[in-house]
């Protein structure tokens, strides 16, 4: 038989095997796969997964679709894998503080089911109706919240994944203290589905916050925001999350503010929230030349906006990157970034995640060449950095994880033995897995 | 295996004084924390003693040479045997790379060599306000280089998380030889989190020669709660209770009658002795929430039935409460000349009748089962008291461990909250893995290690292997399909 009978056959398969959708939606750095299938069962995506193992179809998981900018230009794309029919709440004990949910439920039906018991799964993102659970596990990606609550990483206690031959391969459980056996959760967590897919996740959640502010604090000085923001972050107060914005970032989330921009969210019982944006306020008032206390919705709605801005949706003619940095660094960061823009005809906005350590930009320009040096660059500085959507054009031969990270051997081995035919999002993980 | 070319070699490495293989001084060696009588003593052929990463490295690069085993080891307070040089070859105890190396207080980590002590390096970033937050019962001797093998736990793991959480970079010795640091002070480093699948790993991927720490800033306010209940059942209600009302302790301990009477035998910390269970209770974080929460948990206890309720008035107090929860194990040598200790996690709804289940389980074995554990998490320590020379003792402990285990699993518990699978409780692993789960952990360990050199024989299941599972499985999909794959 030969290799092009055996792609057809295999093709044909796995369309008997699931729901086919459109191709066309599953769009992925300009390329459209041969055909997109959504399995109704873990059973059928084992089998799905197995004959694309075997046929050697170039195969992408697809969750929402929200975060496809994250990734390499893929060395091919043959078949798109819609996981939204898998999306049960597999087991919720609302007293256990755990829940059970299958990869294709987005993160706003879960919210829906957990809030009803006032808790929550303390991620950022702009998107809830659209992005999966899966999704948000396979791209890492988090938001200034992680300061509070750490990341989903953090919060993953048990995992199910199938594996390019078609086994169901689980981690953890459904406790919040487990050391038995390796920790499959964090293997593949933000590895962007290039070990397997996952099906299932279970989390330990957090009760939800019973009420909200946020301190928004405006500078003339990138010195003096940073020095309170830091100031606030080495004292005991626990806020849950810290950012600094430059005068642009601040206008893209709707705070008409110029200068550097200091948002400081506390959460909490009410009587707690007050008094701790109170002393926060006070903490940083002397050098502002604004102080602004957010509440309840106005305060939710910003921290959505930010996480919006820092995602990673691909944009038309623009970039955005994240580097990651010591906080006390960042705002040096933030000047060597501007440096780094020196000459090229680009518009940037800066968003420093001071709790965390991490620093987002996004870069806008009309050409695609200063995109291109832009990012080549922001790919030096600070200790990590990656660049999280970008026009097709700007990510050719390059790699968007930017430097080689090391134990790259070890990732490559782990590929290799995992997904021996290279089948899953092939090129697009670091190193070009 | 030439022993004479090896020992010359190794010598040449570490020196004299960095190598121990006299029948005599190994004898300490054959052994770790866990039970002789359930693990086993293992003689390492050498023990190594290295005072630098670079001689690490060596040392593994000579035993990729020779094809023998490297087990690593740190203060041997582990439990679970994932110290014992099952396979003999190179024991490596990590113990004399006790630095730290730097305190970075700005950013709020430290990076320190895997022999520090688990205790002084809270003891040591204190005073600058900060504190590292696993603290296993066994912290005075345990150090952070096991923490991160074993992915250890502790009373404050409640809110604060355990080691992983902790830990935000790794230099590690991988089985090829090479050394990586992993990580970094800033999260989300491209790349499979190498990191976080080296935490809790035992030893059997890696070896770690530098840890890069989370320290976390103290507490504005602490409190410390004593609650005193007629029986365990009312204390697994109030802990399930504080839980669901949405409360996050620091802390949630609970103490058995027996357990308490040993404890204040043996160190006067003045638990009420008339009790059936106490609740040991840490709130901490901003004056304001610490202050309503103490208030709503002593209510809480209350209406779940507690008799009475405490509270630490001074860190003295506090201390004294503290110390006799983490000397609970060490008090048990007055009620019992062994003990075996089990490790489980169940769901913390199920804590009511998986107490049950044990205190029956303790009737019908005839066991003395005495337990102290971190409730908040529903990690269970059951401890059951036994003499190894009565005949027949062990066959009882044995049988009893298994149907808790398995209650514990039935109930959608685990084997292991926060000490490891090890040598001693890998053939439980088929409790709660199926072949296709275990199969795809050997992929992991096989990608690290394909020679199977470091730390052999542990987390597995004795005697098992995937062997030809995926041929096989690929033979019968292509035979089903009527597709001969290329």
């Amino acid at each position: 038989m030969s290799e092009q009978a055996v792609f057809q056959q295999a093709l044909e398969h796995i369309a008997r095997l699931g729901e086919q959708r459109e191709p066309a939606r599953y769009e992925l750095d300009g390329r459209r796969p041969q055909l997109a299938v959504a399995p109704p069962s873990v059973a059928a995506l084992q089998e799905i997964v197995a004959v694309a193992s075997q046929a050697g179809l170039a195969t992408v998981p697809w969750g929402g679709g929200t975060q496809m900018g994250l990734g390499n230009l893929p060395r091919a794309f043959d078949l798109a894998l819609d996981l939204r029919k898998l999306n049960s709440i597999v087991q919720y004990e609302p007293d256990d503080l755990t829940v059970a949910v299958q990869a294709g439920c987005t993160l706003g039906e879960l919210s829906a089911k957990l809030g009803a018991h006032g808790q929550m799964l303390p991620v950022d993102c702009p998107t809830p109706d659209r992005t999966t659970i899966g999704g948000l596990v396979a791209t890492g990606l988090s938001g200034p919240r992680r300061y509070g609550y750490g990341a989903l990483r953090d919060l993953l206690i048990g995992i199910s994944v199938v594996l390019p031959n078609g086994q169901l391969s689980r981690g953890g459980g459904m406790v919040v203290k487990n050391v038995s056996g390796y920790d499959m959760m964090r293997l593949h967590y933000a590895a962007l589905g290039s070990l397997g897919v996952i099906v299932q996740l279970n989390f330990k959640v957090i009760p939800k916050p019973r009420s909200e502010r946020t301190v928004v604090a405006a500078y003339r000085r990138l010195a003096d925001a940073a020095e309170g923001a830091l100031r606030i972050r080495f004292s005991q107060l626990v806020p849950t999350a810290i950012v600094l914005l430059d005068g642009r970032a601040a206008r893209v989330v709707g705070l008409n503010l110029q200068g550097w921009v200091a948002a400081l969210r506390c959460e909490g019982p009410p009587v707690a929230v007050q008094r701790q944006a109170d002393r926060i306020g006070e903490a940083v008032r002397p050098a502002a030349e604004r102080l602004d206390v957010l509440e309840g919705g106005a305060s939710e709605r910003l921290w959505a906006e930010i996480s919006g801005a820092i995602a990673a949706a691909p944009l038309d003619r623009a970039i955005r990157v994240r580097i990651g940095q010591n906080p006390s660094e960042l705002p040096q960061l933030a000047e060597e970034i501007d440096r780094a823009c020196t000459g090229l005809a680009v518009e940037r906005s800066r968003w420093l995640d001071i709790g965390s350590g991490l620093c987002y930009t996004a870069l806008a320009s009309e050409r695609e060449a200063d995109l291109r040096l832009a990012w080549e660059r922001l790919a030096r500085l600070g200790l990590h950095a990656t660049l999280l959507s970008a026009p097709p054009a700007v990510k050719v031969d390059t790699d968007v994880f930017g430097r080689e990270p090391a134990g790259l051997a070890v990732m490559r081995a782990l590929k290799e033995t995992f997904d021996p035919t290279g089948i899953l999002n092939p090129g697009r993980f670091v190193g070009w897995l | 295996m030439d022993r004479q070319a090896l020992r010359e070699r190794l010598l040449r490495i570490v020196g004299p004084d960095g190598i121990i293989d006299d029948p005599d001084e190994l004898l300490v060696y054959e052994y770790d924390a866990s039970d002789e009588v359930f693990a086993g003593h293992h003689r390492p052929d050498i023990t190594v003693l290295p005072r630098t990463a670079e001689q690490v490295q060596e040392i593994v690069n000579l035993a990729n040479e020779f094809g023998i085993p490297v087990t690593p080891r740190g203060a041997g307070t582990g439990l679970a045997g994932a110290a014992l040089a099952v396979r003999g070859g190179i024991l490596l105890v990590m113990t004399r790379m006790n630095r730290v190396l730097e305190i970075n207080e700005r950013d709020g980590y430290a990076i320190v060599e895997p022999g520090v002590i688990n205790l002084e390096l809270s003891q040591l970033t204190q005073p600058r306000g900060y504190f590292f937050a696993p603290d296993p019962a066994s912290q005075r001797a345990c150090t952070i280089g096991g923490n991160v093998a074993n992915n250890s736990g502790g009373p404050h793991c409640l809110k604060y998380g355990v080691t992983s959480n902790h830990i935000l970079g790794l230099e590690v010795v991988l089985p090829s030889g090479e050394r990586i640091w992993t990580g970094g002070p800033a999260p989300e480093s491209p790349g499979v989190d190498l990191t976080g699948v080296l935490v809790g790993s035992e030893g059997t991927l890696g070896i770690v020669t530098k840890v890069m720490v989370r320290l976390t800033r103290l507490p504005e306010a602490v409190n410390v709660l004593l609650a005193a209940f007629p029986d365990l059942e009312s204390a697994s209600q109030a802990t399930s209770a504080i839980i669901a009302a949405g409360i996050l302790p620091a802390a949630l301990e609970m103490m058995d009658q027996l357990t308490i009477k040993a404890v204040e035998a043996a160190f006067h910390a003045g638990y009420p002795e008339d009790a059936g269970a106490v609740l040991l209770i840490e709130l901490d974080g901003l004056a304001e929430i610490v202050a309503e929460s103490a208030e709503r948990v002593a209510e809480l206890c209350r209406q779940c039935g507690a008799t009475e309720v405490r509270v630490a008035r001074t860190p003295r107090e506090r201390e004294l409460l503290w110390l006799g929860r983490k000397s609970a194990f060490g008090a048990m040598g007055r009620l019992s000349p062994n003990y075996y200790l089990v490790d489980t996690t169940v769901p913390r709804t199920k804590l009511p009748p998986t107490m049950r289940t044990v205190e029956e389980l303790s009737r019908e074995y005839r066991l003395r089962i005495a337990n102290v554990f971190h409730a908040g998490d529903g990690n269970l320590h059951p401890l059951i008291l036994f003499d190894r020379l009565v005949p027949g003792e062990i066959e009882r402990v044995l049988r009893c461990t298994t149907d808790i285990l398995q209650y514990c699993v039935d109930v959608g518990g685990t084997l292991s909250g926060e000490h490891g699978i090890g040598f001693e409780k890998r053939d439980y692993m088929t409790l709660i893995f199926t072949t296709d789960d275990l199969c795809a952990m050997a992929g992991l360990k096989r990608s690290f290690d394909p020679r199977e050199l470091f730390n052999p024989d542990k987390v597995f299941p004795s005697g098992f292997s995937c062997g030809e599972v995926n041929a096989l499985r690929q033979q019968a999909l292509a035979q089903r399909l009527g597709i001969e794959f290329v």
